[in-house]
């Protein structure tokens, strides 16, 4: 059997090739010249990522998305999703120049595995096939897990890097064992798309397959109830690789999501949305209401990204058109406005040590900058108009009206209420109290190189987080195209309409079409 | 019933037995070495059930791989540890019950499940499965194995720095704690619960 | 190539005895089995006293004179000795796991003997996987070096497993993929296509033996399979001024002796290893088919078929025990390493270089199917006599310290 080489279609993944390249320029410059050329390895990094996300661009509509023989689909919505991963990456390193200095962690080993998780998280958004989507899935982990125990002589990161992997294995396994299912059904098929068709008359067996594959994603996406490792990993870990693993690899968990459920459970859309309203409400009300009684800023913002996925998961429930592109614009928002108040706390950490909450009072009178930059980024997140949070959030709620989904809004609005509680009382405290004895001691004396890049990161998410708000209607039309070019959409969307008899739990009516 | 197929049959029913009565055993007995032992055990009967099922490779695979590297290096970690852990629990615990209860659910799921499919059932063909498996991973599975390449080249960079022994300099008062986290710990509240040691 | 299937023969010989088919199938199963256990064992007793025989050459002694010509059955008397000696269990140990870990350990060593071939078609079971199957198999024994240094609750005898299962794990790496670089070239796994690939220049066979092509995978396979099968100068397992004997410490009786049996056999499976994959296996210098198609005799003619087997046979096994004296040679000549050596010989330079032969053999198989000649995989050889005499001119400079004697 000889294969075409034209008929790979290997020019798909250039991004994926050139994320690579830099991943193995960096090991070998670090192998060459040792401690002399280690500030350069985050900017060639960056470079690295800048050349990705390049010729990511042109990619925007392919002729022929499928390459590898189908392991892998760069259709529009892979690309969004990549590219996505590509900044986020970018602006986690842009972070962690300093972060990484100050604790003498090793540096090149920390951006080789930063570009591996990274390189993971895009194979992740385009993959079609079960054997793909599992190898790019545990290339994003072990580096997730490998980067969360990254801080090795510090207890909390060693807790967080055991956890992480002890929970992550085991949701690997269900994840894998839904997949060894579909393997089964299908008749020895590994194409998400071939396997549609096949398991359409089922019933309850593949049903059981989907609850254990979505167990599997939700993991990723820390959606509760799969959520409990979330605060200890995000408390433990190095905040750059928090910063990293809220966004980049909450929206490759995302991609796969979408991409796993439209493409190969089409005929059982009815239950996998009732599925995730239950996820979405449920994270959106643990999220929010445990994020209200922490201490700490980064615990408080693990259960921040928990109620976020929550309200992204919306999109994913009602599952129409709307759904998806308003899910991909608040990922977007989310984005920055979530790095933005990673990079606040990293550099309230690194002048002050510490990352409780009542340290932040009064820092309005020392540092205007880092304030300002929080709190946008905060109140974005709570959804305070104009910031690009409160669009984003618009665009959800709007979406699931539309779709009558009415108990989704109900939770979601009441919970965003509840949340502008907290998120507004950590700017609160920085505005209005007296300072804390961090604050008083607060000094810029000790900055050093790679503070300049965290500043320019910082200013990057707050302006985006600003003007975002503004563009928002031509973003809605792009969401849009991005998803019309996409084919396993509109599979989808076609496919729904179609009433197949399901023997499990039938829908309930609140978001019937 | 030909004779071969009577082979076929007896072994199959050895190699179950032997299967799950290892995995029993790894579950439910005391000590962590005997359950190591027996894990290594439950790995050789799934090898042999791929030599059932005409597998002779990935037979081979599952032995080298998982007796071979992963076993070993389990019983390694448990006996470079050494940790005695009290064998006083009471098997009958409300604990596993729910345990045993969620098991005997998700069999029965699974059991349901298995008489519900009409499984597409191939009848095993002879042929050189390492020729085979070589032009799967050249063809249709060749992203996927390529970047298992990157998985295995990162898990290595990943493993030889925690593994690394770290050349701490003397720090002065004051300055940050090299390896660990910038944030301090919160308030130091004891963890390790009284009478544990 | 039609060799002689001794299965089917069987078979066949019976069911003219009108014994049914199955039944002479049946029959013939146990068989192997135990041709296997008869001829290892006998094998062990010839090793045993090679090595007491050469080493007392060695060492100017004679070695074991009394029982039988030349002390040549003192193994056996040894072994019988052992099995009537009482059998001990340490109070304190763990009953059952101290008496399965000898099993474990010379289970696997039996298992790798089916694929041995010792001649056309003389081979217990010609599997596709052969070699790889010998490699998978041979990784189980480190579990029975834990298992019985374990449950012999004795902190000499848990080091020496460790240290068992360590040098093991460390060395099946290099070993592993210096067979694979043999591999690439036969394009085969089986034990017999690996053979037959060495017998493909007629009368000049003897040059298609892997040692020439592959001298680097070769010295490599050497050393790795030293440290495998735990010989000297790699017996740190049971270094006895370290550890007193190992995981064996505890052990007396017939559990002993099935440990003593497992090292033997398995340095006699390794030799035969070796002798199949650089030595052409049952390949005598000049190959007899090509050599009696001179002389006008048939392939097919019977008495030529016996004699070929034969000669097979014995070349196969005078291979094995050149590579058994080179295994006692090294014992008497080279000091023990220290562990710390011996991690770092394995995966600080056995596996860089075994690695490198792999991408070079790969390149090399590529460029001799695209040239359609062999010439390009006799590459190997330049580099290493190249080498060989580089290291030699280094060697005849005098030593700056008395300490960087030895490399």
């Amino acid at each position: 059997m000889n294969i075409d080489l034209a008929a790979l279609n290997a020019g798909a993944l250039w991004p994926e090739y050139i994320v690579t390249i830099t991943l193995v320029v960096v090991l070998l410059v670090d192998l060459i010249s040792g401690r002399k050329a280690s500030w350069s390895l985050p900017y060639l990094t960056l470079l690295g990522l800048g050349i990705a996300t390049a010729t990511l661009l042109p990619m925007w509509i392919l002729e022929n998305p499928v390459s590898f023989l189908g392991s892998f689909t760069a259709d529009p919505l892979s690309v969004v999703f990549r590219a996505f991963i590509l900044i986020s990456a970018a602006l986690t390193v842009l972070m962690s120049v300093r972060y990484i200095n100050q604790s003498s962690l090793a540096t090149a080993e920390f951006y080789v595995l930063l570009l591996g998780a990274t390189l993971g998280a895009m194979l992740l958004s385009g993959s079609s096939e079960m054997a793909m989507i599992f190898v790019a899935l545990e290339l994003l982990s072990i580096t997730s897990y490998l980067l969360s125990g990254y801080a090795k002589l510090d207890k909390r990161s060693n807790e967080a890097s055991l956890k992480y992997l002890l929970i992550g294995a085991a949701s690997s396994g269900i994840f894998l064992y839904g997949m060894s299912l579909l393997y089964g059904f299908s008749g020895g098929q590994t194409q998400l798309t071939e396997i549609a068709p096949r398991i359409v008359d089922l019933g309850f067996p593949a049903l059981l397959s989907l609850v254990l594959v979505v167990a599997g994603i939700c993991f990723k996406l820390s959606a509760v109830p799969f959520h409990q490792w979330t605060p200890d990993v995000y408390e433990g870990s190095p905040t750059p690789v928090v910063a990293f693993l809220s966004v980049g690899s909450k929206a490759a968990g995302f991609a796969l999501a979408i991409r796993f459920m439209t493409s190969a459970y089409p005929g059982f859309s009815e239950q996998w949305q009732t599925l995730f309203v239950l996820l979405a409400i449920l994270s959106m009300v643990l999220g929010n209401v445990v994020a209200i009684a922490q201490t700490s800023m980064k615990r408080m913002l693990a259960y921040s990204s928990i109620a976020q996925a929550g309200y992204v998961m919306i999109g994913l429930a009602i599952g129409t058109q709307e759904g998806y592109s308003s899910m991909i614009l608040y990922i977007g928002t989310y984005l920055f406005m979530n790095l933005g108040a990673f990079m606040a706390v990293v550099l309230f950490s690194l002048r002050t040590g510490t990352d409780e909450i009542t340290a932040y009072s009064g820092l309005y009178q020392k540092d205007p900058f880092l304030t300002l930059v929080l709190s946008l980024c905060l109140l974005s997140l709570a959804g305070i108009p104009p910031l690009a949070g409160f669009f984003g959030k618009l665009y959800l709620f709007w979406a699931a009206v539309q779709s009558q989904a009415y108990t989704l809004v109900f939770f979601g609005l009441v919970t965003s209420v509840a949340s502008i509680y907290y998120y507004v009382r950590v700017v609160k405290l920085m505005l209005v109290k007296e300072p804390s004895p961090q604050v008083l001691g607060y000094s810029e004396a000790g900055d050093q190189d790679g503070i300049q890049t965290l500043k320019a990161g910082m200013l990057i998410t707050t302006v985006a987080t600003v003007v975002l708000g503004i563009l928002f209607p031509p973003l809605i039309s792009l969401a849009d195209t991005s998803l019309r070019a996409t084919p396993s959409l509109q599979q989808v969307r076609t496919a729904t309409p179609v009433s197949r008899v399901s023997t499990g739990a039938e829908a309930p009516a609140d978001h019937g079409r | 019933m030909t004779f071969s197929e009577g082979v076929q049959l007896v072994s199959f029913i050895i190699l179950t037995a032997i299967v799950l009565g290892g995995a029993a055993g790894v579950v439910l007995l005391r000590s962590m070495v005997h359950s190591a032992f027996l894990l290594g055990l439950v790995f050789i009967g799934a090898a042999g059930l791929y030599v059932l099922l005409n597998a002779d490779f990935v037979a081979a695979a599952q032995i080298l791989i998982y007796v071979g590297a992963v076993n070993v290096l389990i019983l390694f970690a448990i006996m470079l540890v050494n940790k005695r852990i009290p064998t006083d629990r009471p098997v009958f615990s409300p604990r596993n019950a729910v345990t045993g209860l969620v098991c005997a659910g998700l069999f029965a799921l699974l059991a349901v499940c298995i008489f519900q499919v009409p499984w597409q059932i191939q009848e095993p063909v002879a042929m050189n499965t390492v020729i085979e498996i070589g032009k799967r991973f050249f063809s249709e599975f060749l992203l996927p194995f390529e970047v298992a390449s990157v998985l295995l080249l990162l898990a290595m960079v990943g493993a030889i720095i925690l593994a690394q022994r770290e050349y701490i300099p003397d720090r002065a008062e004051g300055e940050p704690e090299p390896l660990a986290l910038p944030e301090r710990p919160r308030d130091e509240v004891d963890t390790t619960p009284t009478g544990r040691r | 190539m039609e060799g002689i299937d001794l299965g089917n023969a069987f078979a066949q010989s019976l069911s003219g005895l009108g014994v049914p088919a199955d039944v002479a199938r049946a029959l013939w199963l146990p068989l192997p089995m135990i041709v296997i256990l008869l001829t290892v064992t006998v094998g062990v007793i010839a090793a045993v006293w090679g090595e007491r025989k050469w080493s007392g050459m060695m060492q100017q002694r004679w070695g074991p004179t009394i029982i039988g010509l030349g002390g040549s059955i003192q193994g056996a008397a040894d072994g019988v000795k052992l099995l009537i000696k009482e059998d001990i269990i340490p109070i304190k140990a763990d009953p059952w796991l101290f008496t399965l870990g000898p099993a474990i350990v010379i289970i696997p060593v039996f298992f790798s003997y089916l694929v041995i071939p010792f001649g056309q078609g003389l081979v217990l079971s010609d599997i596709t996987i052969g070699i790889f199957f010998i490699i998978a198999v041979a990784s189980i024994s480190p579990i029975g070096a834990l298992m019985a240094g374990y449950a012999s609750n004795n902190k000499y005898a848990l080091l020496g497993g460790l240290r068992a299962a360590a040098q093991s794990i460390s060395y099946e790496i290099p070993l592993a993929l210096s067979v694979l670089a043999i591999v690439m070239m036969s394009s085969s796994l089986s034990t017999v296509d690996i053979v037959e690939q060495q017998e493909t220049l007629g009368l000049f066979s003897f040059f298609s033996w892997n040692i020439w092509r592959q001298p680097i995978g070769f010295v490599i396979f050497l050393i790795s399979a030293l440290a495998e099968t735990e010989r000297a100068p790699f017996d740190l397992p049971e270094a006895e001024s370290e550890l007193v004997a190992g995981h064996h410490t505890e052990y007396t009786g017939m559990k002993f002796a099935l440990f003593y049996l497992s090292e033997y056999a398995n340095l006699i499976l390794a030799s035969l290893i070796a002798s199949v994959l650089f030595l052409g296996g049952w390949s005598f210098i000049v190959p007899l088919e090509p050599l009696a198609a001179l002389f006008g005799i048939e392939a097919a003619n019977p008495v030529f078929q016996v004699v070929n087997a034969l000669v097979g046979i014995s070349v196969t096994i005078l291979k094995a025990t050149f590579f058994v004296f080179l295994a006692i040679l090294a014992r008497w000549t080279l000091p023990r390493v220290r562990i710390d050596q011996l991690l770092d010989l394995g995966w600080k330079f056995l596996l860089p270089v075994s690695l490198f032969n792999l991408l070079l053999t790969a390149a090399l198989v590529l460029l001799s199917n695209t040239l359609k000649t062999t010439l390009p995989l006799y590459l190997p050889l330049v580099i290493f006599v190249g080498l060989v005499f580089v290291a030699m001119s280094l060697q005849k400079r005098p030593a700056a310290k008395p300490t960087a004697a030895r490399a």
